[in-house]
Protein backbone atom coordinates (compact mmCIF):
# COMPACT_ATOMS: atom_id res chain seq x y z
CA UNK A 1 0.00 0.00 0.00
CA UNK A 2 1.20 3.79 -0.74
CA UNK A 3 2.80 5.25 2.26
CA UNK A 4 -0.08 7.64 2.64
CA UNK A 5 -3.75 6.40 1.91
CA UNK A 6 -4.96 8.51 -0.72
CA UNK A 7 -8.30 10.46 0.67
CA UNK A 8 -10.50 7.67 -1.65
CA UNK A 9 -8.62 5.05 0.08
CA UNK A 10 -9.24 6.61 3.53
CA UNK A 11 -13.11 7.10 2.30
CA UNK A 12 -13.14 2.97 1.96
CA UNK A 13 -11.78 2.58 5.29
CA UNK A 14 -14.22 4.90 6.91
CA UNK A 15 -16.84 2.97 5.29
CA UNK A 16 -15.88 -0.20 5.91
CA UNK A 17 -16.07 0.59 9.73
CA UNK A 18 -19.24 -1.09 9.45
CA UNK A 19 -17.68 -4.69 8.70
CA UNK A 20 -16.59 -6.40 12.26
CA UNK A 21 -12.85 -5.63 13.31
CA UNK A 22 -11.78 -9.19 13.24
CA UNK A 23 -13.21 -9.14 9.41
CA UNK A 24 -11.58 -6.21 8.60
CA UNK A 25 -7.87 -7.56 10.17
CA UNK A 26 -8.73 -10.20 8.11
CA UNK A 27 -9.93 -9.28 4.65
CA UNK A 28 -9.81 -5.18 4.98
CA UNK A 29 -6.45 -4.77 2.93
CA UNK A 30 -7.95 -7.12 -0.13
CA UNK A 31 -11.65 -5.77 0.04
CA UNK A 32 -9.89 -2.19 -0.38
CA UNK A 33 -7.51 -3.08 -3.05
CA UNK A 34 -10.40 -4.32 -4.95
CA UNK A 35 -12.30 -1.09 -4.53
CA UNK A 36 -9.33 0.89 -5.85
CA UNK A 37 -8.22 -1.08 -8.71
CA UNK A 38 -12.34 -1.04 -9.63
CA UNK A 39 -11.75 3.19 -9.08
CA UNK A 40 -11.15 5.16 -11.82
CA UNK A 41 -7.83 7.51 -11.06
CA UNK A 42 -9.70 11.13 -10.98
CA UNK A 43 -11.97 9.22 -8.37
CA UNK A 44 -11.81 10.87 -4.62
CA UNK A 45 -15.18 9.93 -2.69
CA UNK A 46 -16.73 6.55 -2.84
CA UNK A 47 -19.85 6.78 -5.10
CA UNK A 48 -23.26 6.55 -3.49
CA UNK A 49 -23.91 2.96 -4.80
CA UNK A 50 -20.57 2.02 -3.28
CA UNK A 51 -21.50 3.32 0.06
CA UNK A 52 -24.31 1.49 0.78
CA UNK A 53 -23.05 -1.71 -0.50
CA UNK A 54 -20.09 -1.55 1.75
CA UNK A 55 -22.46 -0.46 4.40
CA UNK A 56 -24.94 -3.24 3.80
CA UNK A 57 -23.27 -5.76 3.44
CA UNK A 58 -20.58 -4.65 6.79
CA UNK A 59 -23.69 -4.86 8.55
CA UNK A 60 -24.33 -8.22 7.38
CA UNK A 61 -21.35 -9.67 8.15
CA UNK A 62 -21.46 -8.27 11.38
CA UNK A 63 -24.07 -11.24 11.84
CA UNK A 64 -21.73 -14.08 11.07
CA UNK A 65 -22.83 -17.36 9.25
CA UNK A 66 -22.54 -16.37 5.78
CA UNK A 67 -24.72 -19.69 4.60
CA UNK A 68 -26.98 -18.74 6.73
CA UNK A 69 -30.48 -17.19 4.51
CA UNK A 70 -32.38 -16.69 8.22
CA UNK A 71 -29.82 -15.03 9.99
CA UNK A 72 -31.40 -11.23 9.12
CA UNK A 73 -34.25 -12.41 10.20
CA UNK A 74 -33.63 -13.57 12.89
CA UNK A 75 -31.16 -10.32 13.78
CA UNK A 76 -34.33 -8.10 13.08
CA UNK A 77 -36.71 -9.72 15.25
CA UNK A 78 -33.84 -9.50 17.93
CA UNK A 79 -33.56 -6.28 17.27
CA UNK A 80 -37.38 -5.42 17.46
CA UNK A 81 -38.38 -7.35 20.21
CA UNK A 82 -35.20 -5.75 22.33
CA UNK A 83 -35.85 -2.30 21.06
CA UNK A 84 -39.68 -2.67 22.18
CA UNK A 85 -38.39 -3.45 26.04
CA UNK A 86 -35.94 -1.28 26.51
CA UNK A 87 -38.45 1.79 25.13
CA UNK A 88 -40.78 0.37 27.84
CA UNK A 89 -38.54 0.74 30.25
CA UNK A 90 -37.49 3.94 28.99
CA UNK A 91 -41.07 5.33 28.83
CA UNK A 92 -41.33 3.89 32.70
CA UNK A 93 -38.06 6.35 33.97
CA UNK A 94 -40.06 9.26 32.05
CA UNK A 95 -43.56 8.86 33.70
CA UNK A 96 -41.10 9.66 37.14
CA UNK A 97 -41.34 13.51 35.02
CA UNK A 98 -44.92 13.56 35.81
CA UNK A 99 -46.65 15.64 38.53
CA UNK A 100 -47.86 13.49 41.45
CA UNK A 101 -51.68 12.60 41.05
CA UNK A 102 -53.91 14.78 42.30
CA UNK A 103 -54.61 15.48 45.68
CA UNK A 104 -57.08 15.74 47.74
CA UNK A 105 -57.32 19.71 47.76
CA UNK A 106 -57.30 18.91 43.60
CA UNK A 107 -59.93 16.64 44.04
CA UNK A 108 -62.58 18.93 46.12
CA UNK A 109 -61.69 21.68 44.01
CA UNK A 110 -63.25 19.25 40.57
CA UNK A 111 -66.39 17.41 42.63
CA UNK A 112 -66.95 21.31 43.03
CA UNK A 113 -66.55 22.23 39.51
CA UNK A 114 -68.23 19.20 37.89
CA UNK A 115 -70.38 17.60 40.21
CA UNK A 116 -71.51 19.72 42.74
CA UNK A 117 -74.81 18.32 43.84
CA UNK A 118 -73.32 15.05 45.13
CA UNK A 119 -71.37 14.75 48.47
CA UNK A 120 -68.53 12.12 48.31
CA UNK A 121 -68.00 9.28 51.48
CA UNK A 122 -64.42 10.14 50.88
CA UNK A 123 -61.16 11.21 48.56
CA UNK A 124 -58.56 8.08 48.74
CA UNK A 125 -55.70 9.79 47.57
CA UNK A 126 -52.91 7.79 44.98
CA UNK A 127 -50.59 6.43 46.95
CA UNK A 128 -48.02 6.42 44.50
CA UNK A 129 -47.10 6.90 40.49
CA UNK A 130 -47.95 3.58 39.90
CA UNK A 131 -49.10 1.09 42.47
CA UNK A 132 -49.70 -2.40 43.20
CA UNK A 133 -53.03 -3.20 44.40
CA UNK A 134 -53.25 -0.03 44.80
CA UNK A 135 -50.02 0.01 47.71
CA UNK A 136 -46.45 1.73 46.51
CA UNK A 137 -44.90 -0.74 44.65
CA UNK A 138 -41.85 -2.50 47.11
CA UNK A 139 -39.68 -4.98 46.61
CA UNK A 140 -41.16 -7.41 48.91
CA UNK A 141 -44.16 -7.38 46.32
CA UNK A 142 -41.87 -8.66 43.39
CA UNK A 143 -42.76 -12.60 44.09
CA UNK A 144 -46.42 -11.36 44.06
CA UNK A 145 -46.25 -9.55 41.02
CA UNK A 146 -43.83 -12.15 39.20
CA UNK A 147 -46.06 -15.07 39.95
CA UNK A 148 -49.45 -14.54 38.62
CA UNK A 149 -50.71 -10.68 39.89
CA UNK A 150 -49.02 -8.36 37.18
CA UNK A 151 -51.71 -7.17 36.30
CA UNK A 152 -52.25 -5.67 39.38
CA UNK A 153 -49.32 -3.35 38.90
CA UNK A 154 -51.18 0.13 37.48
CA UNK A 155 -51.22 3.51 37.35
CA UNK A 156 -52.41 5.04 40.50
CA UNK A 157 -55.20 6.93 40.54
CA UNK A 158 -57.39 9.16 43.53
CA UNK A 159 -60.63 8.36 44.11
CA UNK A 160 -63.58 9.57 45.58
CA UNK A 161 -66.92 7.12 45.34
CA UNK A 162 -70.94 7.85 46.92
CA UNK A 163 -72.97 5.43 48.21
CA UNK A 164 -76.68 5.32 47.85
CA UNK A 165 -79.80 6.13 45.59
CA UNK A 166 -78.90 9.07 42.99
CA UNK A 167 -80.35 12.30 43.88
CA UNK A 168 -81.17 12.55 40.41
CA UNK A 169 -81.20 10.40 37.19
CA UNK A 170 -78.05 9.29 36.20
CA UNK A 171 -78.48 10.63 32.30
CA UNK A 172 -79.63 13.84 33.98
CA UNK A 173 -76.12 13.81 36.38
CA UNK A 174 -73.97 12.48 33.68
CA UNK A 175 -74.91 15.68 30.69
CA UNK A 176 -74.62 18.09 33.60
CA UNK A 177 -70.92 17.13 34.30
CA UNK A 178 -70.58 16.62 30.36
CA UNK A 179 -72.22 20.53 30.20
CA UNK A 180 -69.72 21.87 33.20
CA UNK A 181 -66.42 19.56 31.89
CA UNK A 182 -66.86 21.84 28.69
CA UNK A 183 -67.36 24.91 30.12
CA UNK A 184 -64.21 24.37 32.06
CA UNK A 185 -62.12 24.13 29.27
CA UNK A 186 -62.02 19.91 29.60
CA UNK A 187 -61.30 18.17 26.39
CA UNK A 188 -64.64 15.33 26.78
CA UNK A 189 -64.42 12.19 25.25
CA UNK A 190 -67.66 10.76 24.32
CA UNK A 191 -69.68 8.68 27.11
CA UNK A 192 -69.20 4.99 27.17
CA UNK A 193 -72.15 2.35 28.53
CA UNK A 194 -71.51 -0.82 29.29
CA UNK A 195 -73.53 -3.70 30.99
CA UNK A 196 -73.01 -4.14 35.15
CA UNK A 197 -72.76 -7.63 34.97
CA UNK A 198 -72.76 -10.02 32.05
CA UNK A 199 -75.87 -12.15 31.17
CA UNK A 200 -74.42 -16.18 31.17
CA UNK A 201 -77.38 -17.52 29.61
CA UNK A 202 -81.53 -17.67 29.81
CA UNK A 203 -83.57 -17.09 31.66
CA UNK A 204 -81.29 -13.41 31.88
CA UNK A 205 -82.60 -11.15 29.29
CA UNK A 206 -79.74 -8.81 28.25
CA UNK A 207 -82.33 -5.93 27.69
CA UNK A 208 -82.80 -6.05 30.86
CA UNK A 209 -79.64 -5.41 32.57
CA UNK A 210 -78.78 -2.16 34.11
CA UNK A 211 -75.89 0.15 31.89
CA UNK A 212 -73.31 1.89 33.39
CA UNK A 213 -72.24 5.36 32.34
CA UNK A 214 -68.47 6.17 31.92
CA UNK A 215 -67.38 9.16 31.16
CA UNK A 216 -63.79 10.40 30.10
CA UNK A 217 -62.27 13.75 29.86
CA UNK A 218 -58.56 15.58 30.61
CA UNK A 219 -57.26 19.11 30.89
CA UNK A 220 -53.37 20.12 30.81
CA UNK A 221 -51.96 17.00 32.93
CA UNK A 222 -55.43 15.85 34.39
CA UNK A 223 -57.43 12.80 33.54
CA UNK A 224 -61.10 12.30 34.51
CA UNK A 225 -63.03 10.01 34.73
CA UNK A 226 -66.52 9.11 36.27
CA UNK A 227 -68.67 6.03 36.28
CA UNK A 228 -72.08 6.13 37.08
CA UNK A 229 -74.01 2.83 37.86
CA UNK A 230 -77.88 2.25 38.53
CA UNK A 231 -78.00 1.56 42.31
CA UNK A 232 -81.38 0.77 43.97
CA UNK A 233 -80.13 0.42 47.55
CA UNK A 234 -78.36 2.51 49.93
CA UNK A 235 -75.50 0.66 50.39
CA UNK A 236 -73.92 0.39 46.92
CA UNK A 237 -72.03 2.69 44.92
CA UNK A 238 -73.47 4.79 42.27
CA UNK A 239 -70.53 7.59 41.60
CA UNK A 240 -67.35 6.57 41.26
CA UNK A 241 -64.67 9.30 40.30
CA UNK A 242 -60.79 8.80 39.49
CA UNK A 243 -58.71 11.75 38.70
CA UNK A 244 -55.17 10.89 37.64
CA UNK A 245 -52.25 12.27 35.36
CA UNK A 246 -51.77 12.46 32.21
CA UNK A 247 -48.90 10.97 30.04
CA UNK A 248 -46.17 13.53 30.63
CA UNK A 249 -44.38 14.84 27.50
CA UNK A 250 -41.34 13.16 27.65
CA UNK A 251 -42.39 9.61 27.61
CA UNK A 252 -42.77 10.04 24.15
CA UNK A 253 -38.77 10.79 22.97
CA UNK A 254 -38.03 8.65 26.06
CA UNK A 255 -39.24 5.75 24.21
CA UNK A 256 -38.27 6.40 20.88
CA UNK A 257 -35.00 6.76 21.88
CA UNK A 258 -34.75 3.93 24.22
CA UNK A 259 -36.75 1.98 21.43
CA UNK A 260 -33.95 2.90 18.93
CA UNK A 261 -30.68 2.48 21.38
CA UNK A 262 -32.11 -1.02 22.42
CA UNK A 263 -32.97 -2.11 18.71
CA UNK A 264 -29.21 -1.15 18.05
CA UNK A 265 -27.37 -3.02 20.93
CA UNK A 266 -29.74 -5.66 20.47
CA UNK A 267 -28.93 -5.74 17.27
CA UNK A 268 -25.08 -5.90 17.68
CA UNK A 269 -24.81 -8.43 20.78
CA UNK A 270 -26.72 -10.44 18.40
CA UNK A 271 -24.54 -10.39 15.47
CA UNK A 272 -21.45 -10.52 17.85
CA UNK A 273 -23.17 -13.53 19.99
CA UNK A 274 -23.95 -15.13 16.53
CA UNK A 275 -19.95 -14.29 15.11
CA UNK A 276 -18.44 -15.76 18.43
CA UNK A 277 -20.97 -19.46 18.08
CA UNK A 278 -20.49 -19.82 14.51
CA UNK A 279 -17.47 -22.01 14.14
CA UNK A 280 -17.66 -23.58 17.78
CA UNK A 281 -19.69 -27.00 17.11
CA UNK A 282 -19.67 -27.89 20.87
CA UNK A 283 -21.38 -24.38 21.90
CA UNK A 284 -23.73 -23.85 18.48
CA UNK A 285 -26.02 -25.93 19.50
CA UNK A 286 -27.02 -24.82 23.17
CA UNK A 287 -26.62 -21.23 21.68
CA UNK A 288 -29.00 -21.61 19.67
CA UNK A 289 -31.70 -23.18 22.16
CA UNK A 290 -30.68 -20.49 24.70
CA UNK A 291 -31.83 -17.88 21.86
CA UNK A 292 -34.82 -19.77 20.96
CA UNK A 293 -35.87 -19.56 24.65
CA UNK A 294 -35.07 -15.97 24.94
CA UNK A 295 -37.36 -15.37 21.91
CA UNK A 296 -40.20 -17.59 22.77
CA UNK A 297 -40.03 -15.79 26.43
CA UNK A 298 -39.85 -12.39 24.71
CA UNK A 299 -42.34 -12.20 21.99
CA UNK A 300 -44.58 -14.89 23.67
CA UNK A 301 -45.85 -12.29 25.89
CA UNK A 302 -46.20 -9.72 23.15
CA UNK A 303 -48.09 -11.95 20.39
CA UNK A 304 -51.61 -12.03 22.83
CA UNK A 305 -51.33 -8.91 24.30
CA UNK A 306 -50.82 -6.45 21.76
CA UNK A 307 -54.16 -7.61 19.54
CA UNK A 308 -55.74 -7.23 23.20
CA UNK A 309 -54.28 -3.89 23.67
CA UNK A 310 -55.76 -2.82 20.51
CA UNK A 311 -59.23 -4.15 20.81
CA UNK A 312 -59.26 -2.30 24.47
CA UNK A 313 -58.34 0.80 22.97
CA UNK A 314 -61.37 0.43 20.58
CA UNK A 315 -63.96 0.19 22.60
CA UNK A 316 -63.34 2.83 24.95
CA UNK A 317 -62.14 6.77 24.89
CA UNK A 318 -58.73 6.76 25.94
CA UNK A 319 -57.01 10.44 27.20
CA UNK A 320 -54.30 8.47 28.25
CA UNK A 321 -53.14 5.16 26.38
CA UNK A 322 -52.15 2.34 28.20
CA UNK A 323 -48.52 2.20 29.45
CA UNK A 324 -46.09 0.75 26.27
CA UNK A 325 -45.06 -2.26 28.64
CA UNK A 326 -48.71 -3.11 29.04
CA UNK A 327 -48.41 -3.58 25.34
CA UNK A 328 -46.33 -6.14 25.84
CA UNK A 329 -47.60 -7.87 28.55
CA UNK A 330 -45.27 -6.79 31.64
CA UNK A 331 -45.53 -7.32 33.91
CA UNK A 332 -48.47 -9.54 33.73
CA UNK A 333 -45.75 -11.80 31.87
CA UNK A 334 -42.72 -10.83 33.88
CA UNK A 335 -41.97 -14.46 34.92
CA UNK A 336 -41.39 -15.12 31.43
CA UNK A 337 -39.57 -12.07 30.63
CA UNK A 338 -37.12 -12.39 33.35
CA UNK A 339 -36.80 -16.42 32.42
CA UNK A 340 -35.67 -14.97 28.61
CA UNK A 341 -33.55 -12.23 30.00
CA UNK A 342 -31.80 -15.57 32.09
CA UNK A 343 -31.51 -17.40 28.42
CA UNK A 344 -30.38 -14.62 26.97
CA UNK A 345 -27.38 -13.50 29.64
CA UNK A 346 -26.54 -17.35 29.39
CA UNK A 347 -26.15 -17.47 25.99
CA UNK A 348 -23.99 -14.40 26.40
CA UNK A 349 -21.84 -16.01 28.73
CA UNK A 350 -21.48 -18.72 26.42
CA UNK A 351 -20.64 -16.66 23.26
CA UNK A 352 -18.04 -14.79 25.76
CA UNK A 353 -16.00 -18.40 26.37
CA UNK A 354 -12.81 -17.82 24.88
CA UNK A 355 -12.63 -20.14 21.48
CA UNK A 356 -9.80 -22.10 21.12
CA UNK A 357 -8.61 -20.73 17.78
CA UNK A 358 -9.74 -18.04 15.55
CA UNK A 359 -11.52 -19.60 12.17
CA UNK A 360 -10.41 -17.50 9.40
CA UNK A 361 -13.33 -16.42 7.17
CA UNK A 362 -11.69 -18.13 4.33
CA UNK A 363 -10.53 -21.51 4.58
CA UNK A 364 -7.25 -22.16 2.80
CA UNK A 365 -6.72 -24.94 0.35
CA UNK A 366 -3.79 -27.26 1.61
CA UNK A 367 -0.45 -25.93 1.18
CA UNK A 368 -2.27 -21.96 1.72
CA UNK A 369 -1.04 -20.38 4.87
CA UNK A 370 -2.57 -18.33 6.51
CA UNK A 371 -1.76 -14.38 6.61
CA UNK B 1 -28.79 -20.61 -7.39
CA UNK B 2 -29.26 -16.82 -8.20
CA UNK B 3 -27.55 -15.89 -11.32
CA UNK B 4 -24.54 -13.45 -9.78
CA UNK B 5 -24.13 -16.76 -8.19
CA UNK B 6 -23.82 -18.56 -11.05
CA UNK B 7 -21.30 -16.24 -12.56
CA UNK B 8 -19.15 -15.83 -9.76
CA UNK B 9 -18.92 -20.15 -9.65
CA UNK B 10 -18.50 -19.48 -13.65
CA UNK B 11 -15.36 -17.09 -13.77
CA UNK B 12 -13.65 -19.83 -11.00
CA UNK B 13 -14.63 -21.88 -13.68
CA UNK B 14 -11.71 -21.05 -15.72
CA UNK B 15 -9.00 -20.99 -13.05
CA UNK B 16 -8.20 -19.20 -9.58
CA UNK B 17 -9.00 -15.29 -10.10
CA UNK B 18 -8.79 -12.72 -7.77
CA UNK B 19 -11.69 -10.13 -6.66
CA UNK B 20 -11.01 -7.79 -9.25
CA UNK B 21 -10.88 -10.19 -11.84
CA UNK B 22 -13.80 -12.01 -10.62
CA UNK B 23 -15.96 -8.73 -11.18
CA UNK B 24 -13.94 -7.87 -14.13
CA UNK B 25 -15.28 -11.72 -15.58
CA UNK B 26 -18.52 -11.32 -14.13
CA UNK B 27 -19.26 -8.62 -16.08
CA UNK B 28 -18.03 -9.83 -19.51
CA UNK B 29 -19.38 -13.14 -18.98
CA UNK B 30 -23.15 -11.61 -18.45
CA UNK B 31 -22.03 -8.61 -21.57
CA UNK B 32 -22.43 -6.13 -18.61
CA UNK B 33 -25.83 -6.88 -17.74
CA UNK B 34 -24.25 -7.56 -14.19
CA UNK B 35 -21.93 -5.53 -12.20
CA UNK B 36 -20.84 -6.95 -8.66
CA UNK B 37 -19.79 -4.35 -6.25
CA UNK B 38 -16.70 -5.49 -4.16
CA UNK B 39 -19.21 -5.71 -0.42
CA UNK B 40 -21.27 -8.28 -3.29
CA UNK B 41 -18.61 -10.13 -4.25
CA UNK B 42 -16.87 -10.67 -0.90
CA UNK B 43 -19.93 -11.24 1.00
CA UNK B 44 -20.82 -14.14 -1.69
CA UNK B 45 -17.26 -15.73 -1.11
CA UNK B 46 -17.94 -15.69 1.98
CA UNK B 47 -21.32 -17.91 1.47
CA UNK B 48 -19.97 -20.00 -1.17
CA UNK B 49 -16.66 -20.59 1.63
CA UNK B 50 -19.13 -21.54 4.02
CA UNK B 51 -20.77 -23.96 1.63
CA UNK B 52 -17.25 -25.67 0.77
CA UNK B 53 -17.96 -24.09 -3.35
CA UNK B 54 -15.02 -21.87 -3.02
CA UNK B 55 -11.60 -21.93 -1.41
CA UNK B 56 -8.23 -19.29 -0.95
CA UNK B 57 -5.53 -20.67 -3.78
CA UNK B 58 -2.65 -18.46 -3.19
CA UNK B 59 -2.13 -14.58 -2.31
CA UNK B 60 0.21 -12.19 -3.87
CA UNK B 61 1.13 -8.76 -3.12
CA UNK B 62 0.72 -6.51 -6.15
CA UNK B 63 1.89 -2.80 -6.39
CA UNK B 64 1.61 -3.01 -2.45
CA UNK B 65 -1.98 -4.50 -3.21
CA UNK B 66 -2.88 -7.92 -1.56
CA UNK B 67 -4.72 -9.77 -4.13
CA UNK B 68 -6.19 -13.53 -3.09
CA UNK B 69 -6.67 -15.92 -5.97
CA UNK B 70 -9.95 -17.81 -4.76
CA UNK B 71 -10.55 -21.22 -6.65
CA UNK B 72 -13.42 -23.97 -7.33
CA UNK B 73 -13.68 -27.03 -4.52
CA UNK B 74 -14.38 -30.45 -6.09
CA UNK B 75 -18.25 -29.21 -4.25
CA UNK B 76 -17.93 -25.71 -6.36
CA UNK B 77 -17.54 -28.03 -9.64
CA UNK B 78 -20.20 -30.16 -8.92
CA UNK B 79 -22.61 -27.83 -7.79
CA UNK B 80 -21.80 -25.79 -11.30
CA UNK B 81 -22.37 -28.57 -12.98
CA UNK B 82 -25.72 -29.53 -11.98
CA UNK B 83 -26.62 -25.61 -12.29
CA UNK B 84 -25.43 -26.00 -15.71
CA UNK B 85 -27.21 -29.11 -16.28
CA UNK B 86 -30.68 -27.28 -14.96
CA UNK B 87 -30.12 -24.35 -16.67
CA UNK B 88 -29.52 -26.35 -20.04
CA UNK B 89 -32.68 -28.72 -19.50
CA UNK B 90 -34.55 -25.82 -19.05
CA UNK B 91 -33.11 -23.65 -21.66
CA UNK B 92 -34.08 -26.89 -24.10
CA UNK B 93 -37.18 -27.29 -23.13
CA UNK B 94 -37.51 -23.37 -23.75
CA UNK B 95 -36.28 -23.77 -27.31
CA UNK B 96 -39.13 -26.57 -28.23
CA UNK B 97 -42.01 -25.18 -27.31
CA UNK B 98 -40.47 -22.09 -29.07
CA UNK B 99 -39.75 -24.11 -32.09
CA UNK B 100 -43.35 -25.87 -31.93
CA UNK B 101 -44.81 -22.54 -31.80
CA UNK B 102 -42.92 -20.82 -34.61
CA UNK B 103 -45.12 -21.85 -37.61
CA UNK B 104 -48.55 -21.25 -35.56
CA UNK B 105 -47.59 -17.96 -34.99
CA UNK B 106 -45.40 -16.89 -38.71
Amino acid sequence: MPATPSPLARRYRRLMLTYPRAYRRERGEELLATLLELATPDRARPTLREAANLIGHGLRARLGRPASRTVVTWSVLTALVCGLYVAAMATRLAWETSRPHPDQAETVAVLAEILPGHQVDGIHPAQALFTFYTEPFGPQMLDSLMFGDGNEYALGTTTASRDGIPPEPLEQAAADAERRLRAGGWTVYPVTHNDTYSCIGPPCDPATIPRDTRLFAKRGDTVFELELVPSRNTDSIYLGLSLSRATPAAVLPAGVAGGLAGAAVGWLLFGWASRRTQDRHAVRGTATVLYAVTMLFWWGPILPSVPAAVTHHLDEPHPRWHPLWEWLGQPTFSLLFVAGCAAALLGLCLAALPSRRRQPVVSHAPGVEAR
Amino acid sequence: MREPTFLILTALAAGPRYGYAIIQDVTTLSQGRTSLLPGTLYTALDRLAAQGLVELDREETVDGRLRRYYRLTQDGVADLQAETARLRELTTAAEHRLRALRPRTA
